[in-house]
């Protein structure tokens, strides 16, 4: 009989086996194994409040792109240079400062956001959540909520920041929720954070991801992404405890970028198939603008009508935590992500699907 | 294991070479792409290059093609059978890519060069005779330019040597990436279903699917020890039944009627746990790798890979990750802005916001050491006035001796603070396809292997 090669392979055979044998699961029957259920991201969109006719959080309306931009800074365009135009306005957008662009910048002046309340207290410039909770903090919906291209459902942001989570395994990030009792309440649940390496399991369209896919962990290329953090389950919503430092792979058009998040938290309604609801959390300022601009050219950008020079003198103005020792400027800004997961087997290392 | 030491070991079981194959490079002289026979007009040859074998002119200079490409707003190369690279020395952006309009002034006119002054088309002696794919096509002076498959033929300035592939590249490269000149060759000698994708590593075997191909330590030309459970991972690349042998390539009969590709003594198969086309994840299995037709020149000795989270990248002796600068001009001629001899305005608007100062302290050149030594055509140490960008001589005072991938020098970036950081890549236009840096990538399994 012919066996597979050398002892040394022995264990990713099992490691195989598991991946191959997707654990059946009958209709309504709980997909939690020994005590733990596990969910991959499939959707992630920036926390966006929008009203019909956005007249209640833009009532200015919204801003300019570069493309509008470029036409009322060079209006005589064919007498100047590439140095003189292009490269001018490359080089604000690559080397952003917080002067003055000479454009009104239309921040959003609704009184209404989705996302959580990140330091516990109620203040003046906060939100309040359409549930009527006090003291949300979301200072990115304030920079980004006016820009078109971050709202839905036809916003470049929006579509493409998607699309590639459906379609790219860089930005696969998965929770496993282990010491888990009851989907309904649990006072004490751990969960990891994890990417995973493999195809999403979806229908025949190829779009809508179903439950019950498998993924492996990529320990190879995704280990430093690894967090362990606790949470509860209360009324079927977990809520999780801050996570220090969460870095978050980022794939727009091909670029490998991460956003960072500090104190970031999920609250996610928790179903046997499924997971929804906010990540929520401050992120670093920098790191999410050079996301942004390294994701999107300014052909994108401008599609959105993004201004990335305008933006980042907004995100930097409306910063709201973690300041700098010496300067005393904020360095990270409270933002909210809507997520939704699928349920999912994960594949240890040293273990069988599901166990 | 190290991809290097991974290619090293997947060539070392080559033992046979096929029957039009030509040496390749000061490193790897052994292995070399075979190709197939083709006719060919008097006075050109066949060379082998980091690119797989080209064709070549007299003197042994590569021979590229400009082969349209479809861009934001239109289109530029060329479309077959019609030279559109001429002496004009042209003025204006053609406003190819959005959002910048057309007609803004090109930089540093009174030193431009036109297209032709950079790329020599190859003229047609006047007895000149089509043979085989090799035609003539008539530019506007009435003169005549070789084609192969319809597409005119150029030879680049920038390149010096036989073999040299320095003016363009068969790497795969993104829609908004400049209409890139490509160096023409005869077809590689495999089988159908089968193809050679380009890489910084080498020419890799993969399906005409591109799924990686690789091969297992334990087997033979005339044995395979994967079956059984094995099969659940590996999946045999099999030959269809009026498969012949060739060459390099022979057949293996795993049972009755069902035969393998085998390759320089090698069973063939793809890796089914694979994540993606380009997906290299089967060659982290102990004993499998992928295969190589031919691999690339090596990295100078002080870089190492380095793991991070997007793939592994070439770093210097500290981690830090190693960059390489990418422009192209949004003109009809789409000359590139990449290399020390060509306009240095839009690399020190994206390093430095116009200063050169700011470039060596944001993107330092990775310097050589004095006692480090060039060992092939691919890594070169170059002198670099560090004011202008452009070549220096090496008696220049301040001039910066500094390593060169293809001729351009590489980079860190000093937002990269610790070992496997990669967060200069993408910046610059175009998700810095254009005008902007990319890392150098050695497993690319997450972006495909563009450029």
């Amino acid at each position: 009989m012919w066996t597979c090669h050398a002892s040394g392979l022995t264990f990713r055979v099992v490691l195989l086996s598991g991946l191959l044998i997707n654990p059946t699961v009958q209709a309504g029957e709980s997909r939690i194994r020994n005590r733990t259920i596990s969910y991959v991201m499939t959707d992630l969109f920036w926390s966006v409040y929008q009203t019909e006719d956005a007249r209640a959080e833009c009532p200015k309306g919204f801003n300019d792109g570069p493309r509008e931009q470029f036409q009322k800074l060079f209006p005589d365009y064919e007498s100047l240079s590439v140095e003189e135009t292009q490269l001018a306005q490359e080089i604000q957008t690559w080397h952003p400062n917080t002067e003055p662009d000479g454009f009104d910048f239309f921040e959003v002046e609704g009184e209404l956001s989705w996302g959580l309340n990140l330091d516990g207290k109620v203040s003046a410039n906060d939100f309040t959540h359409p549930d009527g909770t006090l003291g949300i903090d979301n200072e990115v919906y304030r920079a980004v909520g006016c820009i078109i291209g971050f709202r839905g459902p036809d916003g470049v942001e929006y579509i493409f920041q998607n699309k590639a989570i459906l379609d790219e395994v860089y930005n696969r990030m998965m929770i496993e929720l282990t010491e888990v009792d009851s989907l309904e309440n649990d006072d004490s649940v751990v969960i990891n954070l994890y990417r995973g390496m493999d195809r999403l399991l979806t229908d025949a369209t190829g779009q809508k991801v179903t439950a019950g896919g498998t993924q492996r962990i990529d320990y190879r290329w995704g280990e430093s992404l690894i967090r362990q953090f606790a949470g509860q389950i209360v009324d079927g919503v977990l809520i999780t405890e801050p996570i220090a430092e969460m870095i978050m792979p980022w794939q727009n058009l091909s670029v490998p970028s991460i956003h960072v998040f500090r104190d970031a938290r999920f609250q996610l309604d928790l179903s046997s198939e499924q997971a929804s609801g906010v990540l929520a959390g401050y992120a670093d300022v920098d790191t999410w603008y050079y996301q942004l601009i390294r994701n999107d050219s300014t052909h994108h950008l401008s599609n959105g009508q993004i201004s990335g020079i305008s933006l980042y003198k907004a995100l930097r103005r409306f910063a709201d935590a973690y300041p700098d020792p010496l300067t005393g400027e904020n360095t990270a800004i409270s933002t909210s992500l809507d997520v939704k997961m699928a349920q999912v087997f994960i594949v240890h290392r040293d273990s069988r699907a599901g166990e | 294991m190290s991809s290097l030491n991974q290619v090293a070991l997947s060539l070392s079981a080559i033992s046979f070479l096929a029957c039009c194959s030509i040496a390749v490079g000061a490193d790897e002289g052994l292995f070399a792409e075979a190709y197939r026979d083709v006719p060919m007009p008097e006075g050109f040859r066949v060379e082998a290059s980091q690119e797989g074998p080209v064709f070549a002119d007299a003197s042994g200079m590569t021979l590229y093609k400009w082969p349209q490409h479809k861009l934001r707003n239109g289109y530029s190369g060329e479309s077959p059978g019609s030279p559109a690279c001429y002496e004009d020395v042209l003025t204006v952006t053609a406003g190819l890519m959005s959002p910048y309009p057309p007609g803004i002034r090109l930089p540093e006119l009174d030193e431009r060069k036109s297209c032709a002054d950079l790329w020599k088309p190859v003229k047609a002696d006047e007895g000149a005779q089509e043979v085989g794919e090799w035609t003539l096509v008539e530019r506007r002076d009435g003169s005549r330019q070789w084609a192969y498959q319809e597409q005119p033929l150029y030879t680049s300035v920038k390149d010096q040597e036989p073999g040299d592939v320095l003016g363009g590249t068969r790497r795969r490269f993104g829609g908004d990436a400049p209409a890139k000149r490509v160096p023409v060759g005869p077809p590689s000698l495999h089988p159908p279903g089968f193809l050679i994708r380009s890489s910084f590593n080498g020419r890799m075997l993969a399906t005409d699917r591109s799924e990686s191909i690789y091969s297992y330590d334990g087997d033979t030309a005339e044995s395979t020890s994967c079956f059984a459970d094995c099969l659940a991972k590996w999946k045999p690349v099999l030959a269809p039944s009026l498969a012949r042998e060739q060459g390099e390539w022979s057949l293996l009969e795993r049972s009755p009627g069902e035969r393998q590709w085998v390759f320089r003594g090698k069973p063939l198969y793809t890796h089914i746990l694979d994540s993606g086309t380009w997906s290299q994840q089967g060659s982290d299995e102990p004993g499998w790798y992928n295969v190589f037709t031919q691999v690339a020149d090596s990295y100078p000795s002080r870089f190492k890979p380095q793991h991070t989270m997007v793939g592994d990248v070439l770093a210097d002796s500290d981690g830090k990750t190693i960059y390489i600068y990418h422009c192209g001009e949004d003109s009809q001629d789409q000359l590139g802005c990449d290399h020390p001899t060509e306009t240095q305005v839009y690399r020190l608007a994206m390093c430095g916001a116009g200063d050169p100062e700011r470039c060596l302290e944001y993107w330092p050149y990775v310097l050589a050491s004095d006692n480090e030594q060039a060992t092939n055509r691919t890594w070169s140490i170059v002198w670099i006035d560090p004011r202008t960008g452009r070549f220096a001589a090496a008696q220049q005072e301040d001039a910066l001796r500094v390593w060169a991938y293809r001729d351009r020098p590489v980079y860190t970036f000093a937002g990269d603070s610790s070992p496997g950081d990669v967060h200069g890549g993408g910046t610059g236009e175009w998700r810095g396809q254009r005008n902007g840096l990319r890392a150098i990538m050695l497993r690319d399994d997450f972006f495909r292997g563009t450029l």
